[in-house]
């Protein structure tokens, strides 16, 4: 039998750059081998296969590093897959949204986990990659590596979506939680959050529910074909949010979380007053969203939206292009 | 849905019953009927009839059927009650709070304030007619802007 390799690059050297090159040069992921890596700083390839040994942990101190832009390294033909990881530019998608159009334009598939472009140009991507015959995965853009985008596209495919009810940030979800049981100020939360590594320096993306509504974004387009754009979404974040206001509804049997909403109405993102006992009522870290189908339901799905799990996300999309080319006889 | 219809008959045999053909016609279930004959005014008899309807669309098609055969509609109330907590968070007055949902033909069946002048939270259990639930929080939200206040509502 023909033994196949899908060659692969990844752009983006950061947490999840560095976990994902890890699992395949160590072998992980059967059948991908990795063969370039890019960051800010250059690029490296190694056309046969990166081993872990050949890993670096910064590509600075790699004596491979070519100081040139990873759009240098996509240009090289190397590789079948894309693994596009650079950080969210939510103003203009950059400089991610090039790197995806380039691969797309060359007819290499696209893994990505980086939110900007897909919300912000998803029609575009994906009649581009349409029209050269290449595929565009991004189940890790939403829900680290809960399975929203394939559970809906792959096994729910003949039903209907009506709509789309979710937490979608782990950070809020932290804050909200410990202001619910710790009795703690949204202020406290917050830093207790940042000191953990939970929240960014900078939470403002989080805070204001930006960081939802990107992702409500993508799963509107991508689940519900809604054509919508960041500016669609009418956006309230937690900055008021206030310790009285969660004593109340916690008087009540319920708590506050922030909730993105997708339905016949549009999208929206705001904090929510939600029953503990109903299943979405999730804490800590934790992402939990709930989709209405027609025919089937509710259905909601819990797990952690960020960190190691993501991984998760970015190898089972790895492994779907895999399946596919495999198929299509096009490794 | 449960809607009870108040109707001005004009007191001759047999309008009741073209009033009930339409209501059958569109899948009303009928409760019960009041028919006061005591009330007599300028000619017309109020009834109130309670009827189950499959849904909205079905209660304005009878309305119409109704209306068309000559008998004014006087009120169509619906009977079923949405219940909803809501939290506003800000210097609002409980008292404009109560006038505004009041206006928007609801009520609130309990209210409490939390938090002082340093940091006020009303909380609010309002009680909606279900076909109106919408529009008030739709216009509860635009309240709470015009007061500097964030509304939470139920999910």
């Amino acid at each position: 039998m023909k033994r196949i390799m899908l060659r692969c690059i990844i752009v983006g050297y950061g947490f999840l750059g560095k976990r994902l090159a890890k699992l395949i040069a160590s072998g992980a992921v059967r059948g991908v081998k990795l063969v370039g890596i890019a960051s800010s700083k250059g690029y490296i390839y190694k056309e046969d296969g990166f081993l872990p040994s050949d890993l670096p942990d910064d590509l600075r101190s790699s004596s491979m590093l070519r100081p040139a832009p990873a759009s240098e390294l996509i240009d090289k033909r190397i590789a079948d897959l894309l693994v596009e990881l650079t950080p969210t530019n939510i103003r203009d998608g950059e400089p991610g949204l090039s790197h995806i159009k380039l691969a797309l334009e060359q007819g290499m598939d696209v893994v990505t986990a980086n939110k900007g472009p897909i919300a912000l140009a998803y029609e575009e991507l994906m009649g581009l990659a349409e029209e050269r015959g290449a595929m565009l995965l991004h189940e890790a853009t939403v829900g680290g590596g809960i399975p929203l985008i394939s559970l809906k596209n792959r096994c729910l495919a003949a039903d209907e979506l009506l709509s789309i009810k979710g937490i979608l940030n782990g950070t809020t979800n932290y804050i909200l939680s410990r202001m619910h049981f710790e009795e703690m100020t949204l202020d406290l939360a917050l830093r207790e959050a940042q000191m953990l590594g939970i929240a960014e320096r900078d939470p403002t993306l989080d805070l204001e529910g930006v960081d939802t509504a990107l992702k409500l974004v993508i799963l509107a387009n991508s689940l519900m074909n809604m054509g919508k754009r960041l500016s669609d979404v009418k956006i309230k974040g937690i900055t008021g949010i206030t310790s009285e206001a969660i004593a109340a509804a916690k008087e009540s049997g319920m708590t506050i979380k922030l909730i993105g909403i997708a339905d016949e109405d549009g999208l929206r993102v705001a904090p929510k007053l939600v029953r503990l006992n109903d299943p979405i009522c999730v804490h800590g870290t934790l992402n939990a969203v709930s989709f209405n189908f027609r025919i089937l339901g509710r259905l909601t799905i819990i797990g952690e939206g960020a960190g190691e799990s993501t991984v998760s996300a970015l190898i089972n999309d790895i492994h779907e292009v895999m399946k596919t080319r495999m198929r299509s006889n096009r490794i | 849905m449960r809607v009870k219809l108040t109707l001005a008959l004009s007191d001759r045999p047999g309008i009741l019953l073209k009033a009930l053909e339409q209501i059958a016609l569109n899948g009303g279930n009928i409760i019960s009927i009041i028919h006061r004959r005591d009330s007599i005014t300028s000619g017309y008899v109020p009834v109130s009839i309670n009827v189950e309807f499959p849904d909205s669309a079905s209660l304005e098609r009878a309305k119409r059927g109704i209306e068309a055969s000559g008998i004014p509609v006087i009120e169509a109330e619906t009977l079923e009650k949405a219940i909803c907590t809501i939290l506003l968070i800000g210097a609002v007055k409980i008292e404009d709070l109560l006038r505004k949902v009041h206006e928007l033909g609801s009520r609130v069946a309990e209210v409490s304030m939390t938090g002082g002048l340093t940091s006020p939270c009303i909380k609010a259990v309002i009680e909606a007619p279900s076909e109106k639930l919408g529009t008030l929080l739709a216009s509860l939200e635009s309240f709470a802007e015009e007061q500097g206040a964030l509304l939470i509502t139920e999910w």
